[in-house]
């Protein structure tokens, strides 16, 4: 059974990357032990199949262009991004976009939402893609290993926004802000101009959300009423702007009042590429 | 050159034998277990089969001035024993060694306790320290008389700033020689998973755990460490490496499958453990190997491979 699994995991790899994506993921820093595994779960097998798989969603489907990747610094970054489309595709293509067009090329790590590690199957899948769940101990030990860290501040206020508020950032939290002052990383927000149309939440339906546990439930113009193809996203495109790195010279320790001044420059630097890239764009949501 | 004398509990355990073995020729050994003596070869020293909690433990501490106490005497097993007399074993009988440690001036103390104190959630950071809160017993109570020792421990740590206590939270501990739970489960050759979680799990082994209860011993200094060895590892490829066959079984029936099975003595898994094979619990050590400049020599696909190699 094991021994299948993997065959049908290299046949995957084999068809599904080129010489040139598998050299890129080669020279990803990673730092494996004795078993092939880094010392957070990650596992390159995995990452070269997820990536396999999911790459045409990332060249094909929504066509992603990415600016100025090259301000990314090396070493450790902790990228802030605009959370929406309520499903997490926005966290996939900026992942995608560091390895594929990065240089040096590197593995984000995403902070995954807390309830997701009780998922069967989905628990293990995002910490072999090196996916932590979104723990201020773990993002902190993570920047102190020099790893680069995607976050995205609005949490589910975010992604759960309906299709009237797209591109309006929502209240950030401040906890990554106060671990890039204790790490002494900078932060580089990151636009991301396409997915918010994606998947269209119309209303939220609060009281069935409620009851099924989840943070939230989507009324899009196709789902619930195309059962299971209404949670196909929209074919947009997809462009990823990164911003200049922001560098704080501040005290870990300093006040909540001076935190927030600090979390509301990000933000305001964030709104200005999200409104920068939309002006580009223009009305071809699709082209 | 003969050191002072030590005393070692839980003296018929795998590992505490492995420990005897290489401090018998620096040191006089004094071996107490409440279980008899199992095999043929000798305790390398003077054994006493002893209730921790019994008169005669103050007269072995009043004879053997002993110098160091090594505490492995823990009913790891929730099989082996009910909650009561694991109470008295853990709870009770670490409180009077450590009274005696104190009255009869021991200068060095090591508690084996375990990293099972912090608890399995799926909830718990990635690399757990030792300044996390044992949250254990609030999802088993059956784990209380470990949480309890540990504290109880600590406690002892703090008081008596006189005495070098080590207490150290071990990750899973494999070896050949081991009869603890997971090492059992490893080397059968049906291993439980919880169907869709495979987490991340650390092992260290025997020889390795052998080494650092000796370098913990000799310290100077008191704290609470948390001990591992080389790489974290999928449980299914734990059990791959140990040559056994994995067997998925649904979360909502593993449960009270292991209760059930237990109670008609087909299987000996405790109920909690089933949490520690279905969230990753990984420890970090870093205090570990900077205070006592350790690292471990035997990588976790060694260790697992060797599993299944008899020695005795």
């Amino acid at each position: 059974m094991a021994g299948m699994f993997a065959k049908l995991r290299q046949r995957i790899i084999e068809a599904g990357l080129s010489a040139d994506e598998l050299d890129r993921i080669a020279r990803a820093p990673l730092h494996l032990n004795s078993a092939g595994f880094d010392e957070w779960g990650l596992d390159p097998q995995t990452i070269k199949t997820a990536v396999a798989s999911f790459k045409w969603l990332y060249k094909s489907y929504f066509r992603v262009e990415t600016k100025n990747i090259d301000r990314l610094p090396k070493g450790r970054a902790v990228v802030v991004g605009n959370h929406g489309g309520q499903i997490p595709i926005d966290a996939m293509m900026v992942i995608l976009s560091m390895l594929f067009e990065g240089e040096p090329p590197r593995i984000g790590r995403g902070m995954v939402e807390r309830w997701v590690s009780s998922l069967p199957w989905i628990a293990d899948f995002y910490m072999r893609c090196g996916q932590i769940v979104g723990d201020q101990k773990n993002c902190k030990d993570l920047l102190e290993k020099d790893e680069t860290v995607v976050v995205f501040p609005e949490g589910v206020k975010g992604s759960g926004k309906t299709i009237e508020k797209k591109y309006q950032l929502q209240g950030f939290g401040s906890g990554f802000l106060r671990l890039t002052l204790e790490t002494g990383s900078p932060v580089v927000p990151v636009a991301i101009i396409g997915h918010e149309e994606a998947y269209p939440g119309l209303v939220d339906a609060k009281p069935i959300a409620k009851t099924l546990g989840i943070p939230y439930l989507p009324i899009t113009p196709l789902f619930p009423w195309l059962g299971f193809m209404g949670l196909v996203p929209l074919p947009t495109k997809i462009q990823i702007r990164y911003c200049e790195p922001i560098h704080f010279d501040a005290n870990p320790d300093a006040t909540d009042e001076e935190v927030r001044a600090m979390v509301e420059r990000v933000r305001m630097t964030l709104q200005k590429e999200i409104n920068q890239g939309l002006l580009e764009r223009g009305d071809r949501i699709y082209t | 050159m003969r050191f002072g004398n030590v005393l070692i509990t839980g003296a018929t355990g795998g590992l505490a034998r492995l420990v005897a073995e290489r401090l018998k020729e620096s040191h006089e050994l004094v071996g107490a277990d409440a279980r008899s003596w199992p095999s043929q070869a000798a305790f390398p020293g003077e054994f006493v089969e002893v209730s921790y909690t019994h008169r005669k433990m103050a007269d072995i501490f009043r004879k053997h001035r002993f110098h160091t106490l090594i505490h492995m005497g823990r009913i790891r097993t929730t099989s082996e024993a009910n909650f009561h007399e694991r109470y008295n074993v853990n709870v009770l009988g670490t409180r009077n060694l450590l009274d005696l440690a104190k009255k009869y001036g021991v200068k060095n103390v090591v508690v084996f306790s375990t990293f099972h104190v912090y608890g399995a959630h799926g909830l718990n950071p990635m690399h757990i320290t030792e300044d996390q809160p044992l949250r254990a017993s609030q999802l088993f109570p059956e784990l209380q008389d470990a949480v309890d020792l540990d504290h109880y421990a600590t406690n002892f740590l703090l008081q008596n700033p006189g005495i070098h206590t080590t207490i150290l939270r071990p990750t899973n501990v494999v070896g050949s020689r081991l009869q603890n739970d997971i090492t059992k489960i490893l080397k059968s050759q049906y291993c439980p998973m919880v169907m869709g979680f495979d987490p991340m799990m650390q092992f260290i082994d025997q020889e390795d755990m052998a080494r650092a209860i000796i370098l913990a011993m000799r310290a100077n200094h008191s704290g609470i460490y948390n001990v591992i060895g080389e790489g974290v590892i999928p449980y299914s490829h734990a059990i791959e490496l140990a040559g056994g066959t994995p067997i998925p079984i649904p979360p909502f029936v593993a449960y009270s499958a292991a209760s059930i099975l237990k109670a008609v003595g087909m299987s000996r898994i405790p109920k909690h453990l089933i949490d520690y094979i279905r969230y990753p619990t990984l420890l970090s050590d870093e205090r570990f190997r900077k205070d006592f400049n350790y690292a471990p020599l035997i990588s976790c696909v060694e260790s697992l491979k060797n599993l299944r190699h008899l020695e005795n």
